[in-house]
């Protein structure tokens, strides 16, 4: 078998046993459900109350937002975040548990590639996070009206899966954070954090200051969050999103590249220290 | 005085532990302030007209919306203190097979609760004295000195919010899996009280939920005077349903918690989880 296939084997054999140990927590699953459309709808109301029905304030919100459907911004916006967020988390959590099992050492020690021990376990988060896409869309119809096409429902899910090589490179810069410092919890929130204040999540982008919205032209998730608005909201086709892709495209590669390389980094100077059987 | 001093020790063992991640505490400190705050007060700017919250002050009766979500991040800190303080605390406590061992002390099993209280009452002041800080120094809201008039109603909320937190440890030991109970019912109970919003924007039917809600009236009472926002009723009767609020849930969250740790004890579940 060559290294690839042995590779890819070792790859299916983590994501299966992922996905075995995510469904003997039932409970956990109703958060797919619950969190898509709670988190968001709490913003829908937030908005009413800013509205208060005053068309001027309508208004201003859409000329800054891009479109004047509040409850499709924000539910588009968190949708997007939370299929980031399971996604980023992935590859951090995969090495912070095998941390506290004690087995990271045993798996860095086996020939499979640390693409296999970062990103196998993590692939199963990718169901939950097309979960909470379905139920964002059935949201916005059955709750607010918003009818969202088939075709743009399409492009949104090319946009997001666009969105993940970007979303495992970060993640696996994350996850060198967690091996070199042992602790994820404080990391990831504010990895979460900075996306949910300079990606346009909850809020356009336009209304962070000048130096706010140049990070944000730098971080994948804006291009995501926005694409995913533009055809879904304002019905764009893909050719007019080309741009934002190929951008994301470049961000990728260079994320995933310094990825792989602080990866080797860290696990060099953790192999050295002793941080693989410590946390 | 015993009981006082159990309690006191444990508060200050669980401030001690906390202490210890200061990562952690970084990450509970400021947390609230980049995922809830900023975003919060930046999406209702979103809705501007010439520099005034226009709908805000059709919706609440002040125009002061950093001062308004500000407040409400105040008391949704209050009431996460109370879920995962309190409840959530002793949850990790189960986990990690010390319960049984604290049960057999001479202390009183709801000492143990008082003390976790106490122990959320310390991280929670720390917390939101940062948030505070931070949140005067970024967006400048104007708060008027008789907002310590609320001081009142804070500390009555804050009595139906142990009781709260004693009915929920009572629930908590008997799940396997707590974290999303606690998390869900924590962000509705917060989200139900007003903390980003006048409760007047609530759908009818959730509406009533949140009239039963003590935090509701406090934050009321304390927006009133603090920036003069709109009063959902006369004070007076603002003043009573807070009463009423804690004298109904502070014996009930006692007697759930004593009739589960009864029930526990005689199934074995204390070791169990």
């Amino acid at each position: 078998m060559s290294l690839l296939a042995a590779d890819a084997r070792a790859f299916g054999a983590a994501a299966r046993n992922q996905w075995r140990v995510a469904r003997r927590y039932p409970a956990q699953w109703l958060s797919f459900f619950f969190w898509p459309i709670l988190l968001p709808g709490v913003y829908v109301v937030m908005g009413s109350a800013m509205a208060a029905g005053d068309p001027r304030a309508t208004d201003a919100f859409a000329s800054r937002a891009g479109t004047g459907d509040v409850a499709g911004f924000v539910f588009v916006g968190w949708s997007m975040y939370m299929w980031l967020s399971n996604v980023l988390w992935g590859p951090a959590m995969a090495v912070r548990t095998d941390q506290l099992r004690g087995t990271l050492d045993a798996v860095f020690l086996t020939p499979s590639s640390r693409l296999v021990v970062l990103i196998g376990p993590s692939t199963y988060a990718l169901v939950p996070a097309w979960i909470n896409f379905v139920v964002m869309a059935v949201a916005l119809r059955v709750i607010f009206g918003v009818e969202l096409a088939p075709d743009a429902l399409a492009r949104a899910a090319l946009v997001m899966a666009a969105g993940i090589p970007a979303m495992y490179g970060i993640g696996a810069l994350v996850a060198t954070v967690v091996l070199r410092v042992g602790e994820i919890g404080g990391v990831v929130q504010l990895v979460r954090g900075v996306f949910t204040l300079a990606c346009g999540v909850a809020f356009p982008i336009v209304m962070l200051p000048d130096w706010a919205r140049v990070v944000a032209h730098a971080l994948p998730p804006t291009y995501v969050v926005a694409d995913a608005r533009a055809v879904l909201l304002a019905g764009a086709d893909l050719a007019a999103i080309v741009p934002d892709l190929a951008m994301l495209g470049l961000l990728s590669a260079f994320v995933c590249m310094l990825a792989v390389w602080a990866f080797a980094l860290v696990e060099r100077g953790a192999r050295r220290s002793g941080m693989l059987s410590r946390y | 005085m015993g009981e006082f001093r159990a309690a006191v020790a444990i508060a200050r063992k669980d401030l001690r532990i906390w202490l210890r991640y200061p990562i952690n505490v970084a990450g509970q400190t400021f947390s609230p302030i980049y995922q809830s705050l900023v975003p919060a007060i930046l999406f209702g700017a979103t809705f501007f007209v010439d520099g005034r919250a226009v709908g805000l002050e059709t919706s609440a009766g002040t125009g002061d919306l950093a001062g308004f979500v500000v407040l409400g991040a105040l008391v949704s800190g209050m009431v996460g203190a109370a879920f995962w303080g309190i409840a959530w605390s002793l949850r990790t406590e189960m986990d990690a097979g010390t319960l049984e061992p604290t049960w057999l002390t001479p202390t009183r099993r709801d000492t143990f609760v008082l003390g976790r209280a106490l122990g959320a009452l310390a991280t929670f002041a720390i917390s939101e004295a940062v948030l505070l800080v931070i949140a005067l120094w970024l967006f400048k809201p104007s708060f008027s000195p008789q907002a310590i008039q609320a001081l009142p109603a804070i500390a009555i909320a804050g009595v139906s919010l142990l009781g709260v937190g004693y009915l929920l440890t009572a629930a908590v030991m008997f799940m396997k899996e707590a974290g999303f109970f606690i998390d869900t019912t924590n962000f509705l109970f917060s989200s139900a009280s007003g903390v980003a919003f006048p409760v007047t924007a609530l759908p009818a039917l959730i509406q009533v939920v949140a009239y039963a809600l003590p935090t509701t009236y406090a934050l009321d009472l304390l927006r009133q005077h603090a920036i003069g926002s709109r009063p959902l009723f006369d004070p007076a009767l603002e003043y009573v349903a807070l009463a009423a609020a804690a004298i109904v849930t502070f014996p009930l969250g006692r007697m759930a918690f004593n009739a589960a740790e009864r029930r526990l004890r005689v199934t074995g579940g204390l070791a169990q989880h």
